[in-house]
């Protein structure tokens, strides 16, 4: 008898939270709204994309002194988390009212929770940015995001080693990927150095090399192109043959990646330009470094260089004050070329406003790589980067991109191995 | 010891004493994991990306048949879970028995030490075992200088290494763990017992196997279900170790639904359906170990 | 003679597996003395930065030390609502044996089997609601209450009791009983005081998984004012350039509270029992 009542109670405490929880989801939607003044806003990087955030804020609070703006650094991986399940709760409280997000995402973001983004076209133009930056955050002609950095690619090098490997600065300069391996032969030869480091875990440089010939995994309608991918093709044999020339270095992350070129084991390091910071870490090497555009793909219609993982900021419509905060990046990143120009010292930000290149700082000379104007070049570089689609599926789809790379360089038939998995990642990707 | 009477004539007071003790975890664990369990569930009958779920019967699980990635995360859990749990059981058991002996000087120096490692912050941990297992690291350092190895190895690159390497980081960060609760039980068996012993003439070993492990027994059922139910759920030490690279070869159920989640194109039915296959491993597996351990009381 | 050398085994064996256990931990105390590019590059001698890597630490937007005062208020409020609500039911399922209890025990243990990744999305909705019910908004996301409050009834704590339970002597619950003592005094006057080594090593796993616990604080805490140390610690890791002196000081201090913790538990493991259990 007790022990059913017992259970009676039980079972009515569990039925009122399951009845709570299936209650009224609506009343929970609007009611986050904050102050009428606050944004917040959600970036992943203290030295860089945080920084820059903070700069803004300071330039907008000179015109708008009741303007209220926090910077959060929260890890890249946890901003995503939240969004996700928040956004798929549509539950607010404590959502940025701008974040940032990474150009592989965006799209997947868009057509998850497309009425959860605002509209920016009213306050930027497509045609004020590189055209590769604004293909991912545009949906049914709409705008949803203002770009922020450039991903540009480029080799920086050691001038030091290439000249000991008999070759000069001229050299360097439209590079192709033969030629890269040629001079990467010499180096190791004349000074027992790596050309550059690979990690069999993180596929970008083939990323690069397939951008550079203005393809992706995925077509311009967003469908799977793997198998016939002739892009795809070339830039895994040209990683082939880097691997088989014996002139690179092993790295299995980050800190070793950024370990290796600080305490001087390899002559180049072929990736983003967002990688600068890193570079002037080791400022005993000052003066002895250099950046030449990314190589290409002889074999292939290409262009000079590719576009590597960059980033725009993204209104979340329901969190409270969209108003402001289309306000706030109208008049900082969408514009401001002053913003820019600051930056391009205090982060060594490489904008992808158009108008950016005429920024002071943009044409100064760096010491650390031997009064180069990097700023300048950066920016040249920017506007021929191909676009392409980066679809929906980039992780998932290069997860199993890094399988198809060791099965390669194992020796197996690169058309057939495309091929099976042209169908496995539709299957994957077909949800 | 463990002569559980059962005693059928309770009374009806004890027995509603009984549920009092027991009800606020029941209804915390009812709120907190089976009701959004049935939701899992539910949600595992459904695809589509972020918000925009439509009912679609079984295509999930039947996708889960098709799915290479899956069957790889699977076999690495399994073989974690083979290799590993019983290595590190083994070993718990062997250091707290010795630190349970009265002799033992700088006994307290030692437990200490052995059980640092658990409380290390996961992202410290996968730092320094990443920079100590590098390639041109202090393990291969170590290793070529003792000629035990000619090549310094590729831990964390090689397919093969990077599974032992997850292996490795696991027994060296959850073994102090389990010895705690090894040395905790050990607290429950009376010295005399084991002096008694000593007078008949049973050695080190003798002690450990007719007295140690019939005695901790209770505490090592739990700990192998736990720690295969650690292992099956295994996450931190792959993501953080080696990303699951390279190319998949150390990916983990968990870190494949935390990908699918949050990595990929969070397709939440697709995620729920692959935990529920794990529950049901799970399941199985505990129950089985349960039926084991059990018999012989 | 040959205990002699089983002796020597001993010593050769847990030395080894001290220093096995300890070098990490020694690497990383060295790391939070030097610089970064130090770091990166593998160095194993202490340098003279760690004063400075603290100062970047405290000065940088990460709210470091509000983190650890967060970390440390829901860890202590955890690890004491789960000592007395999970032990009770463990204790339960063995004093008061019944069939209905048995069989409600193997269901609770059927809680420990889901990966928590797979709840993590339904229980946030869950959690999302209570901000509008009442007193529940005590629990509501964005409240240290939203992360205790799913920590203290666990499968496992009440498991491991259950099974610590199973070798504590009925006759001492029977003799309480006929010096006239309460079902809940004998819980907490004889049961609780004669197991203080079960408890030790509850409290210090306890703990130990509410200060490293990572997943749902990550969801459940959306201010930055809340969040807890692996939060503000996997902050730091995310940066193109990570300074990883500024990280190691972190982790660090972070590490201090459960050292401590441990030290201070570590007497109840060989204290033995305590009170005249064995009689």
């Amino acid at each position: 008898m007790k022990k059913k009542r017992v259970l009676a109670l039980l079972l009515a405490s569990v039925m009122t939270l399951g009845l709570a929880a299936c209650g009224s989801s609506d009343d929970s939607k609007k009611e986050s709204k904050k102050d009428d003044n606050k944004l917040t806003i959600w970036a992943w990087d203290e030295a860089f994309n945080i920084k820059a955030a903070n700069v803004a804020a300071d330039m907008y609070k000179e015109d708008h002194s009741d303007a209220e703006i926090e910077v959060v650094t929260m890890a890249q991986d946890d901003i995503v988390a939240k969004l996700n399940t928040s956004l798929s709760s549509q539950s607010y409280d404590g959502l940025p009212d701008i974040v940032l997000i990474e150009d592989y995402r965006i799209q997947g973001y868009l057509n998850a929770y497309e009425d959860e983004f605002a509209d920016l076209s009213d306050i930027a133009k497509p045609e004020d940015f590189a055209a590769y930056k604004t293909g991912v955050n545009q949906k049914d002609g709409k705008m949803y995001g203002i770009p922020f950095d450039s991903g540009v690619a480029a080799v920086f090098y050691r001038t030091d080693y290439i000249e000991q490997a008999g070759y000069t600065k001229e050299d360097m300069q439209n590079l192709t990927w033969d030629k890269y391996i040629e001079i990467g032969k010499a180096v190791k030869e004349k000074t027992g150095k790596a050309m550059l480091t690979l990690d069999p875990s993180d596929i970008g440089q083939i990323r690069m090399m397939m951008q550079s010939a203005g393809t992706w995994y995925t077509d311009e309608d967003g469908k799977v192109n793997i198998a016939g991918n002739q892009g795809l093709k070339d830039a895994i044999n040209t990683y082939k043959k880097l691997v088989d020339a014996g002139i690179t270095e092993t790295v299995s992350d980050w800190d070793q990646f950024v370990g290796a070129f600080n305490s001087g084991d390899v002559a180049t390091v072929p990736t983003g330009c967002w990688i600068s910071p890193s570079v002037l870490g080791a400022e005993d090497q000052s003066g002895k470094w250099a950046i030449a555009p990314f190589p290409k793909m002889a074999e292939n219609a290409d262009s000079v260089n590719a576009s590597s993982i960059g980033g725009g900021w993204y209104v979340l419509k329901n969190v409270g004050n969209e108003d402001l905060a289309k306000d706030f990046l109208k008049e900082t990143f969408a514009s401001n070329v002053d913003l820019m120009n600051q930056l391009a010292t205090d982060i060594n930000l490489v904008s992808t406003l158009k108008a950016a290149s005429s920024a002071e700082n943009y044409s100064k000379g760096v010491e650390f790589y031997g009064g180069q104007e990097i700023f300048k070049d950066f920016a040249a570089w920017t506007n021929e980067v191909p676009t392409v689609n980066y679809g929906e599926n980039t992780y998932e789809i290069e997860d199993l991109m890094t399988e198809v790379v060791q099965a390669i360089l194992g020796g197996a038939d690169i058309d057939k191995t495309l091929e099976e998995y042209q169908t496995q990642i539709e299957s994957v990707v077909a949800n | 010891m463990a002569d559980m009477t059962k005693k059928k004539d309770m009374s009806p007071k004890l027995n509603r004493t009984g549920w009092i003790f027991v009800l606020p975890s029941i209804i915390l664990i009812v709120a907190f994991v089976f009701y959004p369990m049935v939701q899992a569930l539910i949600t595992s009958f459904q695809s589509g990306a972020g918000n925009n779920l439509s009912f679609s019967g079984l295509s999930n699980y039947k996708r889960l048949l098709t799915d290479t990635t899956f069957r790889k995360a699977l076999s690495n859990t399994v073989l974690y879970l083979v290799v590993q749990v019983p290595i590190m059981i083994l070993l718990a058991l062997a250091i707290s028995s010795m630190l349970n002996n009265k002799r033992l000087k700088f006994k307290g120096l030692f437990r200490t030490a052995i059980f640092l490692p658990c409380v290390t912050s996961l992202v410290a941990y996968s730092i320094v075992f990443k920079s100590l297992f590098a390639t041109d690291g202090f393990v291969n350092a170590m290793l070529v200088k003792l000629n035990i190895i000619a090549e310094p190895i590729s831990w964390i690159t090689d397919p093969v290494w990077a599974k032992v390497l997850i292996i490795v980081a696991i027994t060296w960060r959850w073994t102090g763990y389990n010895m705690v609760f090894y040395l905790s039980g050990l607290q429950g068996i009376d010295d005399s017992i084991y002096e008694a012993a000593e007078i008949d003439g049973a050695g080190a070993f003798q002690k450990f196997k007719s007295i140690t492990l019939p005695m901790l027994k209770p505490i090592i059922l739990f700990t192998t279900i736990n720690s295969t139910i650690g292992t099956l759920q295994l996450f931190d030490e792959p993501m953080n170790i080696t990303q699951g690279g390279p190319a998949n070869a150390t990916i983990t159920i968990s870190q494949y639904i935390y990908n699918i989640l949050f990595k990929y194109s969070s397709d939440f039915g697709y995620a729920a359906a692959v935990s529920y296959v794990v529950v049901i491993m799970i399941v199985v597996l505990s129950f089985i170990q349960l039926k084991v351990g059990d018999k012989n009381e | 003679m040959s205990r002699k050398i089983g002796n020597v085994f001993q010593y050769i064996f847990l030395t080894i597996a001290s220093v096995v256990s300890v070098f990490p931990i020694f690497w990383m105390v060295i790391a939070s003395t030097n610089k970064s590019v130090d770091i990166t590059k593998g160095t194993l001698l202490p340098g003279g930065y760690f004063m400075e890597n603290l100062k970047t630490l405290l000065n940088s937007d990460l709210q470091y030390m509000n983190a650890f005062k967060n970390s440390l208020l829901i860890a202590v409020v955890t690890t004491a609502l789960a000592m007395i609500v999970s032990s009770a039911a463990g204790y339960a399922f063995v004093i008061y044996k019944s069939k209905g209890r048995e069989r409600v025990f193997t269901i609770v243990l059927l809680s420990m089997m889901v990966p928590f990744a797979a709840l993590m999305v339904p229980l946030f909705r869950l959690f999302s609601k209570f901000q509008h019910m009442g007193p529940l908004k005590v629990i509501a996301l964005n409240t240290p209450m939203a992360v205790i409050i799913i920590a203290i009834a666990t499968a496992f704590l009440i498991f491991f009791f259950r099974q610590n339970t199973q070798s504590f002597p009925k006759e001492l619950v029977e003799a309480a009983r006929i010096d006239g003592l309460g079902e809940f005094g004998i819980f907490f006057k004889v049961f609780m005081p004669t197991n203080k080594s079960v408890y030790a090593a509850a409290i210090v796993v306890t703990f130990m998984t509410s200060w490293n616990n990572y997943l749902w604080p990550l969801i459940a805490l959306q201010s930055p004012e809340k969040r807890t140390l692996p939060l503000v610690l996997a902050a730091m890791g995310s940066s193109y350039t990570p300074d990883y002196g500024m990280m190691m000081v972190a982790v660090v201090i972070a590490t201090i509270p459960m050292a401590v913790l441990f030290f201070i538990m570590q007497k109840q493991f060989v204290a033995g029992m305590t009170g005249s259990v064995k009689g």
